[in-house]
């Protein structure tokens, strides 16, 4: 064990002693052992609901990213998204590394891919990993895919800006992870302009029209609190029922989740931050939904995705 | 007790919102503990004369002043605007204004806005500034409206230092000189919470050390915005007990003379 490993542990249990509610003990995916953190994000019941009894699920945030080892901080920032995650009671993380810029290049995705997969050991059972690709590298990108998600336990795929994704380019990728049972976690958005600096910026109508080619694909509509129109985007994915929605972003508007909720059911809900860590934790708490139907927001649904992976 | 400086009512131009009114805000306070909320009308934003605004937020707010405290939108670009100021204050028993220089096209630096300030100042008002109604990504293919930059904001804290200012619905502040200690800047402004972060940059934490804890203000920004994020800001934020007392009322209290 590292100093650096010790510190981060110890300011688990300082957080949870005085945070924790729950006590459940849960299993990280893959075997780590993992301890519960029951915090902020399931510590109060929804208006309604009744008092004293928290869910008892565990708590993933499907949307983490890992800082890039450019940055002279990456690892005290890596750490600090851990204690967030531990003071909000979010369980477990699931996390990409992202080039600074777009398009990646194959080496710059590769060497994001082995950060992230040693984070996985630096924080067992805590950090779930994303193998991101760039799609226009082809057979360089399913070799990373196979990799690391076939071969290194990474849960699955993280797409950003670099194709739309209904450009056939894409489509070797869709298939790869409907062969491995993995879900691809797409970054998406929908403003009513150009978005000149992201021009192959993928929406929900792309997603539907993906989702309608691969209905076996398990998709995740990043972040509908990203920025853009989250009205828009909740709408375009009413009729895709294989895709999911991530609820992570920086955007708090009331009635987000709800709206989520009540256009494409709380199955299809994905709790998220995105590294808004409290805007994702607080928009869940706020939405008028039962407790059960939080427990499935919060990890439940994307347990159930991961539960699908092929061995 | 939890006072948030940050809150409104009536109907927005683009987007339905919930808990708009006086006896729903109230239940959604009552269900989040918030015990008092600075409004001021959402349908003043876009409305071209916004007193009309001013008078729906103050018949909504009559019979609850002791929990919503009404800010008066004022536009000093329209006909008027010296009695609608002398009527919110007065008559409506407003205790602070709502500046929108960006949706009401003019700039904190134009001679009109000096002058409200200074009128607002002379009648003891707090003069609050959103920095953004909602995020630019979001918006209509009608308008595109931008954050009010913090550089206008830095001029304008100069120009009027008797003035008191609290800013709404920011963040990066700490990479302008309103965030960073010993800015010479007067200490007549306070930061309001609502997109500021608690974890990771911590970016509450870095205002408590180089403002001080006096500076800061809760506000959740509802019913544009859920009001449990601010809520867990203040819950996992690294402070003592005292500075968050502050935070959380004491500060606004204060200012308000609540």
């Amino acid at each position: 064990m590292t100093i650096r490993q010790s510190s981060a542990e110890s300011q688990t249990r300082l957080s949870r002693r005085t945070l924790l509610k729950g006590s459940a003990v849960a299993l990280a995916m893959g075997a780590a052992a993992m301890p519960s953190a029951r915090g902020a994000a399931v510590e109060r019941p929804a208006p309604g609901t009744p008092s004293g009894t928290p869910p008892k699920g565990r708590v993933i945030d499907c949307h983490a990213h890992l800082s890039h080892r450019s940055r002279p901080t990456w690892e005290a920032d890596d750490r600090k998204l851990i204690e967030a995650a531990d003071k909000l009671g979010i369980d477990q993380l699931c996390c990409s590394t992202l080039t600074p810029r777009q398009p990646a290049t194959a080496d710059g995705f590769r060497e994001c891919n082995e950060w992230t997969a040693d984070a996985m050991r630096r924080f067992p059972g805590r950090v779930l990993g994303y193998c991101y690709v760039n799609p226009g590298y082809g057979r360089e990108a399913l070799e990373e895919i196979r990799r690391y998600v076939g071969e290194r336990g990474f849960i699955g795929i993280k797409l950003y800006n670099e194709y739309t994704c209904t450009e056939p380019v894409v489509f070797p990728v869709v298939e790869l992870a409907i062969d491995l049972g993995v879900p691809i976690l797409h970054h998406a958005g929908h403003s009513h302009y150009f978005v000149e600096e992201q021009p192959r910026l993928t929406d929900g109508g792309h997603l539907a029209e993906l989702a309608r080619r691969y209905p076996e694909a398990m998709l995740i509509c990043a972040h509908i609190s990203g920025g853009g129109d989250w009205e828009w985007t909740i709408k375009a994915l009413r009729h895709a029922s294989n895709v999911m929605l991530d609820t992570s972003g920086s955007v708090t508007d009331d009635g987000t989740v709800d709206m989520a909720a009540a256009v494409v059911g709380v199955d299809r809900l994905v709790f998220g931050c995105d590294s808004s860590m409290t805007a994702g934790v607080g928009k869940i708490r706020g939405a008028d939904l039962s407790a059960q139907d939080k427990e499935k927001i919060l990890g439940g649904n994307m347990m159930r995705l991961l539960r699908r992976r092929k061995a | 007790m939890i006072v948030d400086v940050n809150a409104y009512l009536g109907h927005f131009a683009f987007r339905r919102l919930r808990h708009n009114t006086a006896a729903s805000l109230l239940a959604l306070m009552d269900s989040k503990k918030i015990d008092k909320a600075v409004v001021s009308s959402a349908a003043a934003i876009t409305y071209r004369n916004a007193q009309a605004g001013n008078e729906e937020v103050a018949a909504e707010t009559s019979g609850h002043r002791d929990r919503l405290i009404p800010f008066a939108v004022i536009n000093p670009f329209y006909a008027g605007w010296q009695d609608d100021l002398k009527i919110c204050h007065e008559e409506f028993g407003m205790a602070g204004l709502r500046l929108y220089p960006k949706w009401h096209n003019y700039n904190l630096s134009s001679p009109c806005c000096r002058e409200l300030v200074t009128a607002a100042t002379e009648r003891g008002m707090v003069v609050s500034i959103p920095i953004r109604v909602e995020d630019n990504r979001e918006r209509s293919w009608l308008l595109n409206i931008p954050d009010v930059p913090l550089e206008e904001i830095v001029e304008l804290v100069k120009a009027h230092p008797k003035s008191r200012f609290i800013l709404l619905n920011g963040l990066g502040y700490t990479g302008s000189p309103l965030g960073r200690k010993d800015n010479g800047l007067p200490s007549n402004y306070a930061v309001e919470l609502s997109r500021l972060s608690a974890v990771l940059a911590n970016e509450i934490g870095q205002l408590i050390t180089n403002l001080g804890a006096d500076r800061i203000m809760f506000g959740t920004g509802m019913p544009f915005n859920y009001p449990d994020p601010a809520l867990v800001k203040l819950e996992v934020l690294d402070a003592s007990d005292p500075d968050k007392d502050k935070i959380r009322s004491q500060n606004a209290a204060s200012w308000l003379r609540l």
